[in-house]
This record gives structure tokens, C-alpha cells and sequence, in this order.
């Protein structure tokens, strides 16, 4: 086996060699000029260094030599032998011609593989006319066509469907169309100023003074101590989430809004639901989900499993528009309001506050088509912010400074 | 009442014609004439059946809260496919050099505050540090004399009462001439 690959190797460098396809790539004239130069250096037998005539003969003869050998270089012009001359590797079964490749042939071992039995090849026959009638219905086109599948069948499957980036996608969504007003003023004002105020300088070599563990491990002399998990938190069964300095990597800024809005008269009603989710999505430009409810009330009538509730998840240009839409439109025409409760969050940054139905009538897309809502059944809902920032009183700074105001008591 | 027979119909239908029943016809077999054939609307207090009648509205809406079929995803062409996907990788080029920058103006911020902070922090009421005193033969400096700018800067007093109304706005393209209307009163 070794010898043969040898051979094979060798036979290619050989056909490499023997066509030459590196003159017949070069430009003609530096072919000849490298041919000239050759057959001048060679010494030749009808030169002479006293006599012209001489020297005009040998010149003759010299370009009589250039012009066959150069006929011999040239390649040929058919399309098969430009093809194989493009390609860059060379086969045997393409060389056929070659003396060298008919002796590597002949050298090889005869077997049953490489001559065709006369009984069968008399048998075979090529009618691709018949071969075309016997199929039934047009033939599968040529082109590979592919099919991302329908469904996401976990990341084993060997069939993937394509990223969410990809238009073929099923999950692509095309956008963002528009760069939010807010999402500027965040970006150029906010960020920076907000970075700013929750700054605190610490002299270098600064050491923050080490805290206990936050949950306790269990102390005492009892041996039911020994791996046990940890006590819970103090105070309760909260754990609260640790708030680390702003630096310039962490500066709060808001990651996505829930609109949401449970109308109970749907208990009775089902067109109450369905008013109040076109509302939703008109409002905040998302298609609102329904919820069941998890629990039945006797009190109220609702039975497990109700659709009562609607809500959208808002982010990225959505979410912008529709606080922006909050801060500028709604907010400023509601009569006789305070603001946003300064004790509203959720303790760990996420602020809600809620609008009446009559607020929300004043959103610009309702009010504009007013008379498309039966106008009872315009719900009020509830918007919730979530910010990145870990304690209430850094969401409450950054909304206060895309503008919600907030009264009465701040409680974090 | 019976459903009207389509023998006459299928009398002067053309041979060919498959007996699978066209979508028109389909829909007028699944709702078929209740009542006697009258050009006047059906008096809705005699039907008992139908409730109280429905808001024209309400109807509307349910009908265009009827999500249509899943649009097919699109399919593009190799050259178009090629295309997008190389103006999408722009954009996401695009996008994470902005990112970067702001990352790293923002980073450039924080250094130079602290380090502004920290030269507040070293100099005394004459804007002297301890060397300058030195140098200059100035005795050293009293206790709250050293750094009481820096203190003051980080009492933060108000700085957790949030901003001011007035400063709390979304930028424009074109702001008002006189931004906060201060003589306002109900």
C-alpha cells in the first residue's frame, strides 16, 4: 500500500511535470523570452562567431526551435482540457493519453474490478428516454431545497431550526424600527448623571469591612447541627438582594415593563376580557396574553381556571415608547394626582403604579379611536416596571429622573 | 325545514365538476334558513333562543382578536439571504461598537471622578496639599481644614430625594423656549 501511494504520488508529479501547466500560464512573451534565453545559452552546433550569414541561419533555425516548441507548450483550446487545466490537482483517469499513466496502468495488478464482464455489458442498455416514461409525475426538481423544521425539539435534535436573527425563522422579528426619545435621553443624560449622584469615593487601599454570612450557619454543641442546611434569613423569610455600589457597569436602567390589567366583570362577561386585551395591545403595541386564574373564589364568583386577566410583557423599543407615551401624554392629563406612591416596589427594584380606566381612555391610541370601545368596558390596569437595580430607592432615582414623580413616604 | 336539494343543481352542473361541495356551499348548508323566507329582519323579542342583542363593537373586536394563521416564515433566496445576513451582521457590528464607546465614556467618567475625588480629598481649604504646606512652611494643617470638600461632597445630602420635576424631562427635537412654566397656578 505504501509503495503504491508512492507511485501515485510520484506518477501526479510526474504529469505535473511532463504537461507543464506552469508555462502555459505564463504570459506568452515571458515564455518566449525564457525559451530564447535557453536556446541562446545552448551551445549549438551551426554558430558561428566570425560569419553573419551564419548567425542569420542559426537565428532562423533558433526561432524555428522556439516556434515548434512553443506550439508544443500551448495549451489546448476545447473546454475540457481549459477545465482540467482550472483545476489544480490532476487524476490518472484523466490522463489517460499520457505514456506514463498507460504504464502505470499496465503495471498495476489485473483484476476483476477493472474489466467488465461481456455477458453483462451486453445486457445494459442506456435508453434514457424509457428511463424517463417509467416515472410517474414529474421528477423532484434538482435543487436542494431545504426545510428548517416546524418545532424546536431541544438542542440534540439533529434538526435545528434556524436562529431567531434569521428571516426564515419562525420566532424573527423584524425591526427595531425607531430609536426611542427616551432611550436617547438614558443613554446621553441619565445613565451618566445617575452614575454620578450614586458615586462614593474610597481613598486607595480601601478595604470594605467584612459582613457576616447571610445565612447563618446553625451554632451549638447539638450533633443534629452537623450538616444541616443553613437558618434562614433574619427577620423572615426574605431574603433580601444585596446592593452593590453603582460603578459604571451597573448603573440602573430598565429591562422590561408588565402592563396588566384583571377585569372581573369577565367572570359574567367574556366580552369584558376581550375589550380589555384589545385595549392592552393597542395601548402597548403587544399582543396580550390571558390568564386563568390559579385559585376559585366563592366570594367573588371566580372559579379556578377563568380567563380573567390580560397582560403584556413589554421590552427594548416597546417598553420605551410606552413609558415615554406614560411620562408625556397620560400622566400630565390626569386630574388631581399626586404621582406614583412613594411606597410602592417590591423591595428588590421593581416599581408598579396603576392607571383608572378614564387614564387609560386618555392613552393617545384610545383616544383617538374612542368610539371603537364600548366605553364601560375600558379597563384600568397596572403597570410594573422592572428596573436592574436591587433596592427600590435606585429604581425609584431613575424614574424620577425620566420623569414619574413620587409622593408621601419612600419606604425601600 | 329541510335543506333544499341541490338535485336540480347537479342537473345542469357540468359533468366534471368533482361532488366535493365548494366552500360557499359548505357555508350556506352550515347555516341554514331558520326561519320562513321574509325580506324584513327577524323580530329578535319573539326569538327566545338569541340573548339580549350584542354591541356591534364587541363583535368587531372579537373578530379582529382572531389571529389569523402563523404568516409562513420568509424565504429568501440565496442572494438575499446572503444580503441580509451581511447587512445584519453590519448592524450587529454597528451596534456593539456604540455599546463599546458608551461603555467606555462612561468608564472614562468614572475615573476622572474619583479621581477628582480623591484630589478633594488631599487638599485643605487653600487648595494646599500636605507637601505644598511643606514646602511652603506652612504648618499642618487643622484637623477639619483637610479634605472638607470631599466630606461635604459625600454627605449626598438630597441626592436620594430623586431630581427635581423640572430637570426630569425626555429630550426633544424642539424644546420649549422657556422649559418649566414656574407661574402656574390652579
Amino acid at each position: 500500500m505504501p509503495e503504491m501511494f508512492a507511485a501515485s504520488c510520484g506518477m501526479r508529479r510526474a504529469f505535473r511535470f511532463g504537461t507543464s501547466s506552469l508555462p502555459s500560464r505564463l504570459p506568452a512573451a515571458v515564455a518566449a523570452r525564457k525559451v530564447g534565453f535557453n536556446s541562446e545559452r545552448r551551445p549549438s552546433p551551426t554558430t558561428s562567431p566570425t560569419t553573419t550569414t551564419t548567425t542569420l541561419a542559426a537565428g532562423m533555425a533558433l526561432q524555428e526551435v522556439t516556434a515548434s516548441f512553443l506550439r508544443r507548450l500551448r495549451t489546448q483550446d476545447t473546454a475540457l482540457a481549459q477545465a482540467s487545466g482550472l483545476q489544480c490537482r490532476r487524476y490518472a483517469s484523466s490522463n489517460t493519453a499520457s505514456p506514463h499513466v498507460a504504464q502505470e496502468i499496465q503495471d498495476l495488478e489485473d483484476t476483476d474490478f477493472v474489466k467488465q464482464d461481456p455477458a453483462t455489458a451486453a445486457n445494459l442498455k442506456y435508453d434514457p428516454l424509457h428511463r424517463q416514461r417509467s416515472f410517474a409525475g414529474t421528477p423532484p426538481s434538482s435543487r436542494y431545497k431545504f426545510r428548517p423544521p416546524k418545532y424546536y425539539r431541544g438542542p440534540l435534535h439533529p434538526h435545528q431550526p434556524p436562529k431567531p436573527s434569521d428571516p426564515a425563522s419562525r420566532e424573527y422579528i423584524p425591526g427595531p424600527y425607531s430609536l426611542p426619545r427616551l432611550q436617547q435621553t438614558y443613554t446621553s443624560t441619565l445613565e451618566p448623571d445617575l452614575m454620578t449622584l450614586a458615586y462614593v469615593h474610597h481613598p486607595p487601599g480601601y478595604q470594605a469591612p467584612q459582613k457576616g454570612e447571610r445565612l447563618r450557619s446553625w451554632q451549638g454543641a447539638s450533633p443534629y447541627f452537623k450538616n444541616r442546611d443553613l437558618r434562614g434569613p433574619r427577620g423572615g423569610d426574605v431574603l433580601r438582594l444585596l446592593r452593590k455600589p453603582i460603578t459604571f457597569r451597573n448603573v440602573p436602567k430598565i429591562e422590561r415593563i408588565t402592563v396588566h390589567s384583571m377585569v372581573k366583570d369577565a367572570v359574567s362577561d367574556s366580552s369584558h376580557l376581550h375589550v380589555a386585551g384589545m385595549v392592552m395591545q393597542a395601548i402597548t403595541n403587544v399582543r396580550a396574553t390571558a390568564h386563568a386564574t390559579k385559585k376559585s373564589v366563592a366570594g367573588f364568583g371566580v372559579r379556578q381556571g377563568q380567563h380573567l386577566s390580560v397582560t403584556c410583557d413589554l421590552t427594548g423599543e416597546d417598553m420605551y415608547h410606552f413609558l415615554s407615551k406614560c411620562v408625556d401624554v397620560v400622566m400630565p392629563k390626569i386630574k388631581d394626582w399626586r404621582g406614583v406612591k412613594g411606597s410602592s416596589g417590591d423591595s428588590s427594584g421593581n416599581i408598579a403604579f396603576g392607571f383608572t380606566s378614564e387614564e387609560v381612555a386618555s392613552f393617545p391610541e384610545v383616544e383617538v379611536n374612542y368610539d371603537m370601545y364600548p366605553p364601560k368596558m375600558i379597563p384600568g390596569c397596572h403597570v410594573i416596571v422592572h428596573t436592574s437595580a436591587s433596592t427600590d430607592q435606585d429604581a425609584r432615582l431613575l424614574l424620577t429622573s425620566m420623569g414619574i414623580p413620587f409622593y408621601g413616604k419612600f419606604i425601600n | 325545514m329541510k335543506a333544499p336539494s341541490t338535485a336540480l343543481l347537479r342537473t345542469f352542473s357540468p359533468l366534471w365538476r368533482s361532488e366535493a361541495t365548494s366552500a360557499t356551499a359548505r357555508g350556506c348548508i352550515a347555516q341554514q334558513q331558520q326561519a320562513d323566507f321574509s325580506s324584513t329582519p327577524a323580530n329578535q323579542a319573539r326569538n327566545k333562543r338569541a340573548g339580549p342583542k350584542k354591541d356591534a363593537r364587541i363583535t368587531q373586536i372579537r373578530y379582529h382578536l382572531q389571529h389569523p394563521l402563523t404568516p409562513r416564515p420568509l424565504r429568501f433566496s440565496r442572494n438575499r439571504a446572503l444580503r441580509h445576513w451581511t447587512i445584519h451582521r453590519a448592524w450587529q457590528l454597528y451596534q456593539f461598537k456604540l455599546r463599546n464607546k458608551q461603555q467606555s465614556d462612561l468608564e472614562k467618567q468614572y475615573q476622572s471622578m474619583a479621581n477628582a475625588c480623591e484630589a478633594l480629598r488631599l487638599i485643605d481649604n487653600q487648595g494646599l496639599t500636605a507637601e505644598e504646606r511643606l514646602k511652603l512652611g506652612e504648618g499642618e494643617a487643622e484637623g477639619n481644614q483637610m479634605g472638607k470638600l470631599f466630606r461635604i461632597a459625600m454627605q449626598k445630602k438630597g441626592i436620594w430625594d430623586g431630581v427635581p420635576i423640572e430637570y426630569a424631562r425626555i429630550q426633544t427635537d424642539t424644546p420649549p423656549r422657556d422649559g418649566w412654566n414656574h407661574a402656574w397656578t390652579r
